[in-house]
């Protein structure tokens, strides 16, 4: 990987995000709903003071005026104050992002933890019980609805069990100290064990619930593709030598079958920030797809058009991520 | 569950590093709520939720007692002067937060903030200022006085009042619009400890505290050490936490869930008549319900005492006018009556014999409620379809303020917090007002309304809104169906604290056990 193609896909970036910006603005502005008349609900107010809140929004101007105002000020990564929140948009998503993340990356680790040797055991007793018991489960994992997952993980382990606590990212008798905004870090540089586990602790449910589609997609991918890689003559060579299958298998085949499982894994990475709204939703996890769902009620627009600019750039980075990973895993690959 | 498993699964969870219960302290209050303070700016929220939560850190120059009334709360005692000057004498000794004493400015310099064009400084006007109606100046009279002057007569002033949440001047002043969204100094029960945004606004106990309205008992500190608002949206999620021990009061408990919270040892349902009117604009710009004889066989066709029953689990109080039983100018109407034969009768008198075919416009929410209203309606010939779209894009279609509209009718509703008609009687109904979703237009009812928007004879002003409910409930520009109780589920720890009419939960006098 060339410092070249580095730049190349960076400035391949600009593009994307000026389309996604400005589809964002046009999807936002046909969309019904004025987010004055939404902001006033139900309250008296005259025709002058609607006037004067319209402009206090900046939503007196008329509509292509204000996208090259918001493009001007994006490129200072200024995305203007939420309407709700009366401060800076940029400010507000910065607080509720590292919840989104911490929980997409632990989903991932649940996710691969599992998914990989359920999906190498799956292969290699193919057709056997515990074969059929994974292809199942996976069938139920890409099924089942996250929504009423979790609430089924909350009625057993939060209401019956009482052994996990329903909502939150940590109880709120531990105060940590923000330093990187992931509670798992900042806990262990604090040196606060308890909170540590505390914040593990409310963890764990939501992670599971939005790592489970994950986990069956990366099941079914490692079991196919180490049957796939199983069946190559080098494997065959391997045992006819008479090397151990215990190493045949994990030095030899495995390797191999995992490209694919990683890529996937990249690419699915970004599907997690969509399932993240649900499971933020059920679980009162304070990151950022809630409140990005809340300001789409609300046409909150400078939250949501800020919001988006990060997924899509977060998307193409994964995309990259996985190229990367690729190349680096299959040799024979170039970007 | 087996006992082994779920010993294995206690040990494995065990296991993990010093396992912190999620044990509530002693004095620690936690309410399960549905939504976080956007802001904790008094004078820059929008929302009912995000008032709540400040409520309880800063008070009002006047508030509501349990059964809503009006009483002083910062201060001593109100006197009107004229119809268009208030008089309000500030009570001594009240302190901020820092440490500070309230003055008379700091009332002056609260209300100027909201009412204000450029109020908040920084080329910003408050979304709050048409909550105050036509003030026209604030000014201090005496070192304990300051005058409200109006522009006009607007008797619900004091009903408006307990909205606006009084500030210090100083310290807004040196924090800024953007230091007073994240932080707090109000003179409530309550001083703010930390707030998560998202995920709970934690709260201690303000021990200077002046000791709240006189004339709601008891006058004094705060009964418990903490209370934490944790942001629990999802329904489900907020029972199970109820029933887990982990909170203590839930607001929205869904009607589903009443009986669940009821037979659990330890939790109760409390409920308190909502103030928020449902009903059913029929579009009588269109050519079926400009007939008054469609709206009325509409009306008949619907068993409103059914779907109390079964869909709402008996918890709304049924209406015949826009009115909540309980606002000021409510009293005993002519009842509709569900009669569908009736209501075929009057359809083929009405000149169609075999029916019509509509559509109802609902929002999500309320899908299963609409349904079985229009399946009620489908069997007495008005053959109704429910479509479900987003508030958002209902609004922009039905509350057109004149202009033309298309839909035939709208299931909705309307909030009137301040259990006074003019901000739900008016706007509903006066021609081409904002919330006049049905179209509905009688010149005779805009001067009704107008004159009593102004009256200041409150036997007389009582009257005329008895005289409007009459005109609507002839007229039947709406189906007029209920106002429902808000519904909450309450730990049996919990003393001293019942829910309110106004939707807030005001902690000051809640005590746990």
């Amino acid at each position: 990987m060339s410092l070249g193609k580095l730049l190349e896909r960076i400035i391949q970036l600009i593009p994307v995000l000026l389309g996604v910006s400005l589809i964002v603005f046009v999807m936002m502005a046909l969309t019904p709903g004025d987010p004055v008349q939404i902001m006033v609900g139900e309250q008296s107010i005259t025709p002058e003071q609607e006037a004067e809140l319209r402009r206090n929004l900046g939503l007196d101007r008329p509509m292509v005026e204000r996208f090259f105002i918001f493009l001007a000020h994006a490129v200072q990564f200024d995305f203007g104050n939420s309407f709700y929140h009366g401060r800076p948009v940029a400010d507000v998503i910065a607080e509720r992002l590292p919840a989104t993340i911490e929980l997409s990356l632990v989903a991932l680790i649940v996710a691969l933890a599992t998914a990989i040797p359920l999906g190498v055991v799956a292969a290699i007793r193919k057709n056997s019980v515990l074969d059929r018991m994974a292809t199942v489960g996976s069938l139920l994992g890409v099924s089942l609805p996250g929504f009423w997952f979790g609430i089924l993980l909350i009625m057993l382990f939060a209401v019956h069990m009482q052994v996990l606590p329903v909502s939150g990212r940590i109880g709120y008798d531990n105060e940590v100290a923000a330093v990187t905004g992931f509670l798992l870090i900042d806990t262990l540089l604090a040196g606060d064990i308890g909170a540590f586990g505390d914040a593990l602790r409310h963890l764990l449910l939501p992670a599971i619930t939005l790592g489970l589609p994950m986990t069956a997609i990366l099941m079914r991918v490692t079991r196919s593709s180490m049957l796939e890689v199983m069946r190559q003559d080098y494997v065959t060579f391997a045992e006819a030598k008479g090397l151990p299958r215990r190493r045949v298998l994990y030095r030899h085949a495995l390797k191999n079958a995992l490209i694919p499982t990683v890529s996937v894994a990249a690419i699915e990475t970004g599907s997690l920030l969509g399932g993240n709204m649900i499971v933020e939703t059920v679980f009162g996890w304070p990151g950022l797809g809630r409140l990005v769902v809340e300001s789409i009620f609300l046409r909150n627009y400078p939250l949501i058009q800020a919001a988006v600019l990060l997924y899509a750039v977060t998307y193409v980075l994964l995309n990259f991520l996985a190229d990367i990973l690729y190349t680096v895993l299959n040799p024979r690959v170039k970007l | 569950m087996k006992a082994l498993p779920r010993l294995l699964m206690a040990t494995a969870l065990a296991a993990c590093p010093a396992v912190v219960p999620a044990a509530v302290g002693a004095a620690d209050l936690v309410v399960g709520f549905t939504l976080d303070a956007d802001t904790l700016d008094p004078a820059n929220h929008r929302k009912r939720e995000t008032e709540t939560i400040i409520r309880n850190m800063y008070d009002g120059l006047l508030t509501r007692d349990a059964n809503m009334l009006v009483v002083p709360e910062i201060a001593e005692s109100m006197t009107q002067v004229s119809a268009t000057e208030y008089d309000f004498k500030i009570r001594p000794g009240i302190k901020f937060h820092d440490g500070s004493d309230l003055t008379a400015e700091d009332v002056k310099f609260t209300l100027d903030r909201v009412v204000m064009d450029n109020g908040m400084g920084e080329g910003v006007t408050s979304p709050r200022q048409g909550l105050m109606g036509p003030v026209a100046s604030v000014t201090v009279t005496a070192p304990d006085t300051v005058r409200i002057t109006l522009k006009e007569p607007w008797p619900i002033l004091p009903a408006m009042l307990p909205n606006q949440q009084i500030v210090s001047k100083a310290w807004v002043e040196k924090m800024g619009n953007e230091g007073v969204a994240t932080a707090e100094n109000g003179t409530g029960p309550f001083r703010l400890v930390e707030w998560r945004k998202g995920d709970a606004v934690i709260m201690e106990r303000f021990d200077d505290y002046y000791g709240g309205a006189a004339d709601i008992p008891p006058v004094g500190k705060a009964c418990v050490d903490r209370v934490i608002f944790k942001i629990i949206p999802e329904s489900a999620s907020r029972v199970a936490a109820l029933l887990a021990g982990e909170v203590h009061i839930i607001n929205e408990l869904p009607t589903f869930s009443i009986a669940q919270v009821e037979a659990n040892e330890g939790t109760q349902v409390m409920t308190v008549n909502g103030t928020r009117s449902f009903f059913i604009a029929m579009n009588m710009e269109g050519e079926q319900f400009d007939d008054p004889k469609v709206r009325q066989a509409a009306a008949m066709a619907i068993d409103k005492d059914l779907i109390i029953d079964k869909i709402l689990a008996g918890n709304a109080a049924p209406i015949d006018g826009i009115l909540s039983p309980d606002a000021f100018g409510a009293s005993e109407l002519p009842k509709v009556g569900f009669d569908p034969e009736k209501a075929k009768q009057l359809l083929a008198e009405a000149g169609f014999p075999d029916g019509i075919d509509v559509t109802m416009d609902t929002e999500a929410a309320f899908k299963d409620t609409a349904e079985a209203i229009a399946s009620m309606l489908t069997k007495a010939g008005i053959r109704t379809t429910v479509a479900v779209g987003e508030g958002a894009q209902l609004s922009d279609k039905w509350r057109t303020k004149g202009a033309p509209k298309t839909g035939d009718m709208y299931f909705t509703s309307w909030g009137n917090g301040s259990l006074d008609p003019f901000d739900i009687f008016t706007p509903t109904h006066r021609t081409n007002d904002r919330g006049n979703s049905a179209g509905y237009s009688n010149p005779k009812l805009d001067a009704l309304l107008d004159a009593a928007a102004v009256e200041l004879d409150v036997e007389k002003r009582r009257g005329m809104y008895r005289d409007a409910e009459m005109m609507i409930n002839a007229d039947q520009p709406y189906i007029y169906l209920w106002v429902p109780q808000d519904i909450y589920g309450v730990s049996k720890k919990v003393t001293g604290w019942k829910p309110s009419a106004d939707s807030r939960i005001n902690l000051h006098d809640a005590c746990l056990n």
